[in-house]
């Protein structure tokens, strides 16, 4: 803690009114400097220390030690009460904001909203119960449902595991079936496009009489990702690249960060095309590859192996520190979880760089 | 607004006054010494975001904030240094803020020179706490004079030990990845020296001639099973030859086309220099590299500018953007924890901090006690709800006691 009065000193030194020398200034930090036999290095030293002061030092060790643990003592308590005050409200929004599968109510919850995410990206965990998967894939199937509801076309899904990739077919009926739930007959439902990196668009063929509509109709792009997606793909983008170095087809000068972003991009955006030449738009799948806002459903923000490359700009916000306490597990995901997400982003000052 | 500013300046007052000040300050050193007592994180980082703003709204000038923003960033240090964290990344300046007003720029490169060279003229001091600070980022940007003050206050702290100050200085995370992929694939696309390289000469590990003499030998000695040994010991060779022809290029086979041409320029060794682009004159042989597929997510790691620090624990920003601007994309993606808080930097201090600290202490010791709930606060549920009730009873009727 430095004192109000070096702390003019120092702002003077800063304002040109009068230089400090080097020892000056030397001399108004040697208070606020640590003992330097307090650092390990210094064995020998802080040996004879600790026994001139045997006593001094064991008090102040048994005084910090009792300070660490009554501050944790009261920090836990401050953080239950904090998480069962959070846990209440959430309740309380969980009865206002309940979407009861109506598309237009949650469009009248992110009506006044002054902007949307175009991508919307969503980590999810996979638990421990026998029925995780279900589980998972019936909350895939709820975000996709909320977030066509609300308008947003691009909804990412990081699961670290990579499970959901395993089983797309599953899951697109899954999907389906639950935007019924939400819309339906089916002639209603909004258009649905699953695909993951490396794997090829998955939607089931539409028939021709309904094409007529289907421009006013909402469409979704549903893309799952997992940690694969992440470091690894860089390191397979600099195997090829070195390989390719190795062969003289590339030098390391044109390695740019727009190559890589290009190279990147590529992977989240186009999928790979095999068969799904049957109509036209089927293979002009777009994906804007930069998140907008990234929801945590977690008790604390943690990447947990999200493909760092674009989410240099995402807004993140993490439902965890709402939605726990009294339920038990905070990474429930649910609706008013989502819709606060959406409201927080729709809040944020934008700026970027300037 | 008359009323609340008598109120600051009582409030400062009584802040300044020296009782209370040599209050605080043990009150600081006490909770510093209390945070060593637990699990303390080894790599910490910030983004001293909110300088401007909080210029703004305090009516004074930009550079004045930055100024402010610089003690909040010695303040702070003197907390992690204290309290056990070995690293302290800072993101100081973005490649992006190159856009910013040439004013503002050039006060920023200002002040980070005149730091930078008054440490270099405390440097014994420097040398006494064994802090080593790195500037990390692309230094080619900057202008010569604030480069050498780089410089020299890196080269002066080089020998220092287990401290580290990062400093990002022109930093963008999207450049250090690429520079990264970079530096590994040129690594990788430089030829290995050959092993023997005094005896000058194509390799050949074991003469074709002499195998050949052994065999006849073995024949010789060993008339009964001549037929067997000699087909098998030729078919043998054969794929060892071919074996190693491909091994000499890659580990493991690549799709690439030219690799006929370097099986080529293996065979008819004067033709090298006209067929394969790729072989310089000096070496007869084919240039053999470290096969690519060795490459992995700790080769890269090892390639960022923070290769030899511990993994980010936690990563601060201030003033309450929720985006992490490029920064530390790469070390921040799978356990870091993400802190947001909703102040600005030139305000941010040990009050803010401790939370963020305590918040991380209380999840490490608790995903120690059971590794099964991966940290999470509430992962165990009501059981542990209880536990930690309990615990809460017991010292707590000892502090009413006292």
């Amino acid at each position: 803690m430095v004192s109000q009065r070096d702390q003019e000193l120092f702002r003077e030194d800063i304002r040109n009114r009068r230089r400090l020398s080097a020892s000056e200034r030397e001399s108004l930090l040697k208070p606020y400097l640590p003992d330097p036999s307090d650092f390990p290095r210094r064995k020998s030293r802080k040996a004879s220390t600790s026994r001139k002061t045997p006593v001094r030092t064991f008090f102040k060790s048994q005084i910090h030690q009792l300070t660490y643990t009554i501050i944790h003592i009261f920090f836990g308590i401050a953080v239950r009460l904090i998480q069962t005050y959070h846990a209440v409200v959430d309740r309380i929004f969980a009865i206002v904001y309940y979407h009861h599968r109506t598309p237009e109510l949650i469009r009248k919850d992110v009506k006044g909203l002054k902007r949307l995410p175009e991508h919307l990206s969503v980590i999810l965990s996979l638990r421990k119960e026998d029925d995780a998967l279900a589980v998972l894939m019936d909350e895939v199937a709820e975000l996709a449902a909320w977030s066509t509801a609300s308008g947003i076309p691009t909804l990412s899904v990081y699961e670290k595991t990579g499970i959901l990739k395993s089983c797309i077919p599953t899951l697109y009926e899954l999907v389906t079936s639950k935007l019924s739930s939400y819309y339906g007959s089916p002639s209603q439902q909004p258009k649905l496009q699953l695909f993951a990196p490396h794997h090829p668009v998955y939607q089931t063929e539409t028939p021709t009489g309904a094409d007529t509509d289907k421009s006013n109709r909402e469409s979704l792009t549903l893309l799952l990702l997992s940690s694969t997606d992440g470091r690894e793909t860089f390191v397979d983008l600099t195997k090829t690249l070195a390989e390719m170095s190795q062969n003289g087809k590339v030098s390391p000068q044109d390695i740019t960060p727009e190559l890589v972003d290009a190279e990147i991009s590529e992977i989240t955006t186009h999928p790979a095309q095999s068969g799904t030449d049957g109509d036209g738009d089927g293979d002009s799948v777009f994906v804007k590859p930069e998140p907008d806002l990234l929801l945590v459903f977690g008790p604390f923000l943690k990447l947990d192996g999200y493909p760092p490359w674009h989410i240099r700009l995402t807004e993140m916000y993490c439902t965890g520190d709402t939605s726990n306490g009294l339920t038990g597990y905070g990474e429930a995901v649910e609706y008013q979880g989502f819709v606060q997400g959406l409201w927080h982003f729709a809040g944020a000052q934008m700026r970027f760089g300037r | 607004m008359a009323t609340s500013m008598h109120l600051s300046r009582l409030r400062k007052w009584f802040l300044a006054s020296p009782p209370i000040e040599y209050a605080i300050s043990h009150l600081r050193e006490l909770l510093v010494g209390a945070l060593k007592q637990g699990p303390v994180p080894r790599h910490v980082a910030f983004v001293m975001d909110g300088n401007r703003r909080f210029a703004r709204t305090h009516g004074i000038e930009t550079v004045e904030g930055h100024n402010l923003g610089f003690e909040a960033l010695a303040r702070i240090l003197e907390v992690c240094y204290k309290s056990g964290v070995q690293v302290v990344t800072i993101y100081a300046f973005s490649i992006e803020n190159f856009k910013r007003s040439k004013f503002e720029v050039d006060a920023l490169m200002e002040m980070a020179k005149v730091k930078l060279s008054q440490m270099a003229q405390h440097g014994d001091l420097l040398d006494s706490y064994g802090a080593k600070v790195r500037v990390l980022g692309r230094l080619d940007l900057l202008k010569p004079d604030v480069l050498e003050a780089v410089n020299r206050a890196v080269d002066m702290t080089s020998r220092n030990g287990d401290r580290v100050l990062n400093i990002c200085f022109p930093y963008t995370s999207r450049d250090e990845i690429t520079t990264a992929v970079r530096d590994t694939v040129s690594e990788y696309s430089r030829p290995l020296k050959p092993i023997q390289s005094p005896s000058a000469g194509p390799r050949t590990p074991f003469s074709e001639s002499h195998i050949a003499l052994n065999i006849q030998a073995q024949r010789t000695e060993h008339n009964s099973d001549t037929e067997s040994t000699s087909g098998s010991s030729e078919d043998g060779n054969g794929n060892a030859k071919q074996d190693r022809n491909r091994n000499k290029v890659y580990e493991s086979g690549s799709s690439f086309s030219s690799s006929t041409t370097l099986h080529l320029g293996q065979q008819d060794g004067p033709n090298t220099k006209t067929s394969t682009p790729l072989t310089d004159g000096t070496d007869t042989d084919a240039p053999s590299f470290v096969s690519p597929e060795t490459i992995s997510r700790q080769t890269l790691t090892d390639h960022m500018l923070t290769k030899d620090n511990p993994p980010l624990d936690i990563l601060v920003r201030t003033s309450g953007v929720e985006r992490l601007s490029d920064f530390m994309l790469w070390q921040c993606h799978e356990e870091t924890e993400i802190v947001f808080l909703n102040v600005m930097w030139p305000e941010f201090d040990l009050w803010h901090f401790i939370p963020v600290l305590l918040g991380w202490q209380r999840r490490i010791s608790k995903s120690k006690q059971n590794p099964d709930a991966e940290g999470d606060f509430d992962g165990d549920g009501s059981e542990s709800a209880e536990e930690d009730d309990g615990f809460v009873l017991r010292p707590d009727n000892k502090v009413k006691g006292m």
